[in-house]
């Protein structure tokens, strides 16, 4: 019994030393060379950060650079970052869960290919052809391929995605406004119809589409386009309402991508193999592993050269691989922004629509809306908390949409003095002398701000915010007294909770840059309540028929970004990089979005990842 | 060994003019040195921290100063500093008096309902337990987690006083049912039946005579309730229903753990508070045991 | 003592009823439902709507409550929206998950508290004695998220002994030994984990009851009968000391078979405690709703267990 007991403080032994190992390395404490004048109030602002356009490339390399002897074949080991399984449903039209999107993507049914702005081109395996006047887009398959089971990719496997989610026993989003611009599919969809009227097979290779209006958004995959096949010679036999459970999804999904699965386990790991009838040829490596693993230990699994890439990875991770000598960090930016909102209306659920109200709104004064802006010392937030992975928006549109974001746009910085300033001007007084600001009428003025609950990090920083706002005589406190969680967020911010004034949300874009979902006077995701005639004006412009002219679009979405910014109901907070580690035994990969990357291409230069 | 000490102080132990409870426990203090030098501790830390904890200004303490960002310990802060650059030891004290104060409240409530309700169905049996059984089973059953989240949404400020509470509702089931299959076992033994016959009231006998022969591990149940106790709201913190982010506690040190780069790279933010709460396990542990002993005339020391 | 049995099971009908009518109320009463958490820019709020109402969610709560009842009652519990699958298949393969982690957890949790209790509290306040003690009080005091990683990089990642994540290797065939053999290697380290932080309460009980057994007249009079020592401890201090670990044996069996949101998370392990916080961030009533009434009557299976073992531990106390 001794010798257990000994064993045990042995163990308890080792956990020590393993710790204090852990500890010898280098402390994390920011040097003080970046930090020091900003924290100060009053000396930050002077500093034009927001003239030079920060670009992905300089931050993180995309691609991974290797010169080293390729060896045969070799099996890639990915993981994939995630504290829970992966759902497991690997269909374009039904899967939810963007870990299933991770998996998928080494065995795409993708038929378009995509430049820098996600906008379609002809250069996949399919190419498209828009007639404005008419209103029909035509798909063609643009030679003869195959799926991985052997069969020949036909117009019928372009058409089933269509015939999937317009069936009423469909339950999923994506039968939405987009999807019943279809001439058709609303007949089909209520059952009035076997087949989708306006989607017509012209030959085995071409389908032409019918729509109800035609806009730019069809080349980001919008207006109800489908982007993706199905093979039809299995699902069609298969009812709707089966098809989530069916194996076809589940166990053995055949694609057209350069690997095909082999094995699942399910929500746990993924075993892909190489797809001979892939369409741009043979894989270099004999397949991929993707297992699950989770974020507390991600960094350590690639350190210890478990796997040779990480997707997902999470960003808050960065410290514990920025140093890593065996793995290399990709990095690009993210299709998102975070933002801070103003309340200056309501939503009138009877009639959809919009009521803006910026007189009776407590924040309805622009001045104290761009004051608040300049109050946030979100440069110093994104360097310190978020390691620089992160960076003071300047427009509604991330940057990665080259074409459409405006980087001349000025935006916030942090500006205490400014913030000031305008306060004194529009007349916000400390009239009772407690370090508080009274509103123009000497009345208090509390201001009620929900932020989201995350993480540690999270909390913290919306500490430091209000800190911020206090330091400019801003009385901001939490709604409901604490960060809200994710459900109730949403539930009290969409029903324009009264005790809510301003709050803080994100937006995940999508590859589909149109404002209008977001900002119009109809979307209900218009949670700022704010809408004008003009705003209106150049949302429709945006996405009108005469938009389908590359520039006139462009024009349009920089006229509303100034907009939104002179406006200011909604000022643009953060823009964010993802990061995906890789170890150095891998060649040629490429994280970036406009790339002529392909998964065939990827080597290995050793038959184990380096440690 | 040891049993042969045991034996040997039995012999000792005179049945003379029997001393008064608080005379026997003050003996077997002085005899047992580490449980003496336990309650000095535990009375020093207790008050040092409550006098301490009005010394600091909480705003200011809980106030983001972005240069400190995970300062290790040194001349400024002593224990080093957070992500937010906010003073551990600060953030210690403050963390410990608020947890104190919560385990202390939850422990002293739970462990007042749970005896009671434990010594009474373990006396009577019968009908009386299997009802009180049945409530209990059914508190069991409910999970806390979702009744916690209905009553955030419901009543969203919520502080330590209401956490208490609502931690109470589930936790007196445990100790209530410990105590119970005790006192059941206990309720059956002759002496028990003695009295009875001879007609002594049943509150007398459940408690003068059945619970200090059940001392033992009642003391063992409240020290663990204790110690667990204090890192009460971790879990909860940790799914996002703690305390609100203004209060610091023991649990929310311990839970900067969770971030892997923390755990392995600034043990100043969580260590302290783990250390500091094994320390008050041990300190209660020694001190419950002397008083344990001092509760069964068998085992005393002096 | 069967007919008491059969009673409990009896009156476990009305619990579970009033368990279920509760558990649903307060699932509504929480903000949000399944589909908020698919707000995106490119989802249409009308079709969000379209899919609450075809789920039945504008239906006054009894409504709903009682076609999931009757459901139930024909074995479908739904279906889970976060994961989008029947609820029995999503539960079952974790409940299994679970089942297995937990079995080895309790097998390896007694075989190092008992001895360790026993020790304890018969070498009481030696040198042994309280290096046990205090190491129970050190694990007491860890908290499973700092233990967990720390053998999970140490042991996992580090040495590499144990598989670093998952309940199965994906290259073992299901049916086959080495399937088998990966599933138990999986399960090795978390059960361990769980094990050694579920040590305390059983060596303090343990030790407690011994050192109070020792000094009772029962003891003294098998001592005095010339018995030896250590058959005094194996055959009589041992068995009585056991009750309280007993009251409790039935509770532990059922809470960890609720899992263990901590140890699962770091072990990306897909086991139960996971799933039931999951579910209700996610809002996932049907998984919720049958969750808890799958540990509802877990737990009270598990309290009659309790009484049982402790009837049998100890003659004096009858279940009636």
């Amino acid at each position: 019994m001794n010798k257990k007991l000994l064993a045990l403080l042995a163990l308890l032994m080792a956990f020590m030393l393993f710790l204090a190992a852990c500890n010898n390395e280098e402390s994390a404490t920011p040097d003080d060379g970046e930090n020091g004048s900003e924290t100060e109030p009053g000396t930050g602002g002077e500093e034009g950060e927001e003239g030079e356009e920060p670009a992905s490339e300089e931050l993180f390399p995309t691609v991974l650079e290797n010169e080293g002897d390729a060896i045969e074949g070799g099996t890639l080991q990915a993981a994939l970052v995630n504290d829970s399984p992966f759902q497991g449903i690997f269909s374009y039209v039904l899967y939810e869960d963007a870990y299933d999107a991770e998996i998928m993507a080494f065995a795409s049914n993708i038929i378009f290919d995509t430049d820098g702005d996600f906008l379609l081109t002809n250069d996949g395996i399919a190419s498209l052809e828009v007639d404005g006047e008419a209103k029909t887009a035509t798909i063609t398959i643009n030679g003869d391929y195959k799926w991985s089971d052997g069969e020949p990719l036909k117009a019928e496997d372009i058409i089933q995605p269509y015939l999937i989610i317009g069936h009423p026993d469909y339950s999923g989003v994506r039968y939405d406004a987009d999807f019943q611009n279809i001439v058709g599919a609303v007949e089909y969809h209520d059952g009035k119809a076997d087949t989708i009227s306006g989607i017509e097979k012209v030959d085995d290779k071409t389908v032409k589409i019918t729509f109800n209006k035609v806009s730019p958004a069809i080349y980001s995959g919008g207006d109800g386009l489908w982007t993706s096949a199905e093979p039809s010679h299995i699902l069609k036999d298969i009812p709707v309402a089966e098809l989530l459970e069916s194996d076809a999804v589940r166990v053995n999904p055949v694609t057209l991508g350069a690997f095909k699965f082999d094995k699942i386990v399910p929500g746990e790991s993924v075993s892909l193999v190489r797809n001979e009838n892939y369409w741009k040829g043979q894989a270099k490596l004999d397949g991929v592993v993707i297992e699950t693993v989770p974020s507390a230990s991600a960094a350590k699994a690639m350190e210890t050269g478990e796997y040779d890439i990480a997707l997902s990875f999470p960003t808050s991770a960065y410290e514990n691989v920025k140093d890593l000598e065996n793995v290399t960090l990709l990095g690009r930016q993210e299709l998102y922004y975070s933002y801070l909102g103003f309340k200056l209306g309501k939503y009138n659920y009877d009639t959809s629509l919009v009521e803006t109200d910026v007189e009776g709104s407590k924040m309805g004064d622009a001045e104290l809306r761009k004051a608040m802006g300049y109050a946030l010392d979100i440069e110093q937030v994104s360097e310190v908390f978020y390691f620089g992975l992160r960076e003071r928006a300047n427009s509604l549109i991330p940057p990665v949409f080259a074409s459409f974001h405006d980087p001349s746009l000025e935006g916030y910085s942090y500006d205490p003095d400014m913030a000031n300033q305008i306060l004194d001007d529009a007349g916000y007084e400390d009239t009772d002398g407690d370090g508080l600001r009274e509103d123009p009428n000497g009345e208090k003025l509390q201001i009620m701000l929900a932020a989201m609950a995350g993480d540690e990090t999270q909390e913290q920083v919306i500490n430091y915010y209000l800190q911020n706002w206090k330091e400019v005589g801003l009385d901001v406190q939490l709604a409901t007294g604490r960060l809200i969680e994710f459900n109730t967020f949403y539930d009290k911010v969409q029903a324009d909770d009264p005790e809510i004034d301003i709050f803080m949300g994100a937006w995940g874009t999508g590859t589909n840059p149109s404002p209008s979902g977001l900002y119009s006077k109809t979307a209900v995701y218009n949670f700022s309540r704010y809408s004008s005639d003009e705003l209106e004006g150049l949302l429709q412009a945006i996405d009108s028929e005469e938009a389908l002219d590359a520039e006139f679009r462009a024009k349009k979405f920089r006229e509303w970004q100034e907009y939104m910014a002179e406006v200011s109901a909604v000022i643009p907070m953060q823009f964010r990089y993802e990061l995906m580690p890789v170890n150095d035994r891998v060649k040629n990969w490429d994280y970036g979005y406009d790339t002529e990357f392909d998964y065939i291409d990827v080597e290995l230069t050793a038959d184990a990842p380096v440690k | 060994m040891a049993e042969k000490q045991t034996v040997d102080v039995e012999k000792k132990t005179p049945a003379a003019s029997p001393p008064t409870g608080i005379q026997v426990i003050a003996r077997e203090f002085a005899k047992d040195k580490l449980a003496m030098t336990s309650l000095l501790f535990l009375i020093v830390l207790i008050t040092v921290i409550y006098v301490w904890s009005f010394l600091i200004d909480q705003e200011q303490l809980m106030r983001i100063s972005l240069r400190d960002q995970m300062a290790a310990p040194g001349e400024k802060y002593w224990l080093g500093a957070d992500k937010g650059g906010r003073d551990i030891l600060g953030q210690l004290i403050i963390g410990a008096r608020n947890s104190i104060t919560i385990a202390i409240s939850v422990t002293l409530i739970t462990g007042i309902i749970g005896i009671a309700i434990g010594l009474i169905t373990g006396y009577f049996g019968g009908w009386i337990d299997n009802i009180f059984m049945r409530i209990i089973d059914f508190f069991i059953t409910i999970p806390s987690l979702m009744i916690i989240i209905v009553f955030i949404s419901i009543v969203p400020k919520y502080t330590v006083v209401t956490f208490v509470l609502i931690m109470s509702v589930f936790l007196w089931v445990g100790t209530a049912r410990l105590v119970r299959s005790k006192a059941l076992s206990e309720s059956r033994r002759d002496y028990i039946n003695a009295s009875k016959t001879m007609g002594t009231s049943d509150g007398v006998i459940i408690f003068k005579e059945m619970m200090p022969n059940l001392s033992s591990i009642l003391i063992v149940e409240m020290t663990l309730n204790f110690a667990g106790n204090v890192g009460l709201e971790t879990g909860l913190s940790y799914l996002g229903f703690g305390l609100p982010p203004s209060t610091p506690s023991l649990g929310t040190l311990v839970a900067y753990a969770n971030d892997p780069f923390i755990l392995e790279n600034a043990w100043w933010n969580w260590l302290p508070a783990s250390l500091l709460i094994l320390l008050l396990m041990l300190a209660i542990n020694y001190v419950g045991q002397a008083i344990r002993r001092s509760a069964d005339a068998r085992q005393r020391l002096g | 003592m069967w007919k008491t049995v059969v009673r409990r099971f009896l009156v476990m009908i009305p619990q579970l009823f009033v368990l279920s009518l509760l558990i649903f109320i307060m699932a509504k009463f929480m903000p949000g439902d399944p589909f908020t958490g698919l707000i995106t820019p490119e989802t249409d709020p009308a079709r969000i709507e379209e899919l609450r109402q075809k789920a039945g969610f504008y239906d006054p709560w009894y409504i709903q409550y009682i076609n999931w009842m009757g459901n139930a009652f024909q074995g479908d519990f739904g279906r889970s929206y976060t994961f989008n699958q029947p609820v029995a298949n999503l539960i079952g393969t974790r409940a299994l998950n679970t089942f297995w982690l937990s079995l080895l957890s309790v097998v390896l949790l007694y075989l190092l508290a008992i001895p360790l209790g026993v020790l304890a509290g018969r070498y009481q306040d030696t040198l042994l004695d309280k290096s046990i003690v205090f190491y129970s009080f050190i694990v007491y005091a860890i908290p499973t998220f700092v233990l967990g990683l720390i053998s999970l990089f140490f042991f996992g990642y580090e040495l590499g002994w144990f598989p670093t994540s998952g309940t199965v290797d994906i290259n073992a065939e299901a049916g086959t030994f080495g399937y088998v053999w990966s599933k138990f290697y999986h399960l090795l380290l978390p059960a361990m984990v769980f094990a050694v932080l579920g040590t305390t309460g059983v060596i303090q009980y343990l030790r407690t009851e011994i050192i109070d057994s020792k000094t009772m007249d029962y003891v003294r009079t098998a001592r005095a009968k010339g018995i030896p020592n250590n058959k005094v401890y194996s055959r009589h201090i041992f068995r009585n000391s056991l009750l309280p670990i007993a009251a409790f044996l039935g509770f532990t069996i059922t809470n960890l078979l609720g899992g263990s949101i901590f140890i699962e998370t770091i072990f990306g392990y897909q086991g139960m405690g996971q799933l039931f916080v999951q579910a209700i961030n996610g809002r996932d009533y049907s998984v919720i709703t049958t969750l808890v009434m799958l540990f509802g009557f877990l737990t009270l299976l598990g309290s009659l267990l309790s009484d049982i073992i402790m009837s049998i531990v100890d003659p004096r106390i009858r279940i009636d």
